[in-house]
């Protein structure tokens, strides 16, 4: 019987044991990255949701995700940015899902609500301006919202967002400009 | 330039980060007191806004998440090992149906001895640009084929434009021969897949009737009273 395969040129087949040693490679790789990467992909999340427990989950599931597809990641090198968008649209996925649930609840439960007052805890840690900030900040768009967030993490120049994001300089520089902008107009 | 205008030139140069004013602004501002208190209370509102974004994104990383996610990375890989090997499955019922394919191709009525035979397509080339062949399936195939082969579709590839084509993808091919070589009692199978299925005839069944040995029937409760 003649063998019926159409193989691609220059495709080579890996083997059982090679595509291990492959795994394990991509593996190391992905465990170098966590260092820098970990604290990052928190840092966005919790910049949307405001909550340390559920950005610690939402950078966990980014990263997980983000292992799993790690082998067959074209350029290593955009690793970051991708991760970054990752962990940035789960969080406000999962940002706007409390935000639903929030909204049943009080529509449920609307009299029961307000009488119950803010923590002392919660008054000490939320002053107004910050609580205009975060709804003002809600309201931005999600790309503006992202490179404004990112500029504002400690370590990171708009050089390094630019290169993270795949976007020009200028294009960084300019939705810096409209965000801040548009975040005076709201809390002028 | 109206004091308006002067605004609109101040927040777009703190928005853009500049610290300060330079030119015109700047000696507007220092000129005009309602503006510079403008410019004073949106410097404010500016820094402000820096203030509390740096604050929103440079929370403590806390020191559980790299453990966690570690955690979590273990159980995903335990949790995805039968799937990888479903796909493997997957992989080989496609790769075996296209076989089974081949094989009844190769035993149509119309090919009784070979798929590709191509000996007639030369003939018919000697007699005339015009002539019809008749339309036969075929197969392309990339794996060694002997010179007398090459050479034929070299001379005839009118006949392959319009036969169908079979192809395996090599992910797909590596798949099957893992298939093949890891799972030694799964190779009965796979050469069973490859052979035409017997016809079998229907046969009546019986089916013994069903016996009861003791039933015991109570009265409902609501028919005693």
């Amino acid at each position: 019987m003649r063998e019926l395969v159409l193989t691609q040129p220059g495709r080579v087949l890996v083997g059982p044991s090679e595509r291990e040693s492959e795994s394990c490679r991509s593996h190391g790789e992905f465990e170098e990255r966590l260092a820098e990467c970990g604290p990052l992909a928190f840092r966005v999340a919790y910049g949307v949701l405001r909550n340390a427990a559920d950005a610690e989950d939402v950078a966990q599931e980014a990263l997980l995700k983000a292992y799993r597809n790690f082998g067959r990641l074209r350029e290593p090198a955009r690793f970051r940015g991708w991760l970054v968008r990752i962990a940035f649209r789960m969080a406000l996925d999962r940002w706007r899902s409390a935000k639903r649930r929030e909204k049943r609840e009080t529509e449920w439960k609307g009299p029961e609500r307000s009488a119950v007052g803010p923590t002392v805890e919660e008054l000490a840690v939320s002053s107004e301006f910050q609580e205009r900030l975060e709804r003002a900040m809600e309201e931005l768009p999600e790309k503006f919202r992202l490179v404004l967030l990112l500029a504002a993490i400690q370590g990171y120049t708009l050089e390094e967002v630019s290169e993270m994001l795949g976007i020009p300089m200028g294009t960084v520089k300019s939705r810096l400009f409209f965000a801040r902008k548009q975040l005076a107009e709201k809390l002028r | 330039m109206n004091c308006e205008r002067y605004k609109e030139k101040m927040v777009e140069a703190l928005a853009r980060g500049e610290g300060a004013v330079h030119g015109e602004l700047a000696a507007h501002v220092r000129a005009c007191g309602a503006c510079r208190e403008f410019y004073e209370a949106q410097v404010d509102l500016f820094g402000a806004i820096d203030f509390g974004v740096r604050v929103m994104v440079n929370e403590t990383v806390p020191a559980s998440l790299l453990p966690g996610l570690r955690a979590r990375v273990a159980e995903d890989g335990v949790a995805r090992q039968p799937r990888g090997f479903t796909w493997g499955v997957a992989t080989f019922a496609v790769v075996a149906v296209l076989a089974v394919s081949v094989c009844l191709l190769r035993r149509g009525p119309g090919n009784s001895s070979r798929v590709v035979d191509r000996s007639p397509v030369v003939a018919r080339e000697v007699d005339g640009p015009h002539s019809v062949t008749p339309r036969q399936p075929q197969v392309v195939a990339a794996a060694p084929i002997h010179a007398r082969a090459q050479h034929e579709v070299a001379m005839a590839p009118q006949v392959g434009a319009a036969a169908p084509e079979v192809l395996i993808l090599p992910e797909e091919q590596a798949a099957f021969i893992r298939f093949v070589t890891d799972l030694p009692e799964e190779r009965k199978a796979a050469v069973a897949l490859t052979q035409p299925a017997t016809e079998a005839k229907d046969e009546a069944v019986e089916i013994a009737l069903l016996q009861i040995d003791e039933l015991d029937l109570k009265p409902l409760e609501s028919s005693n009273q």
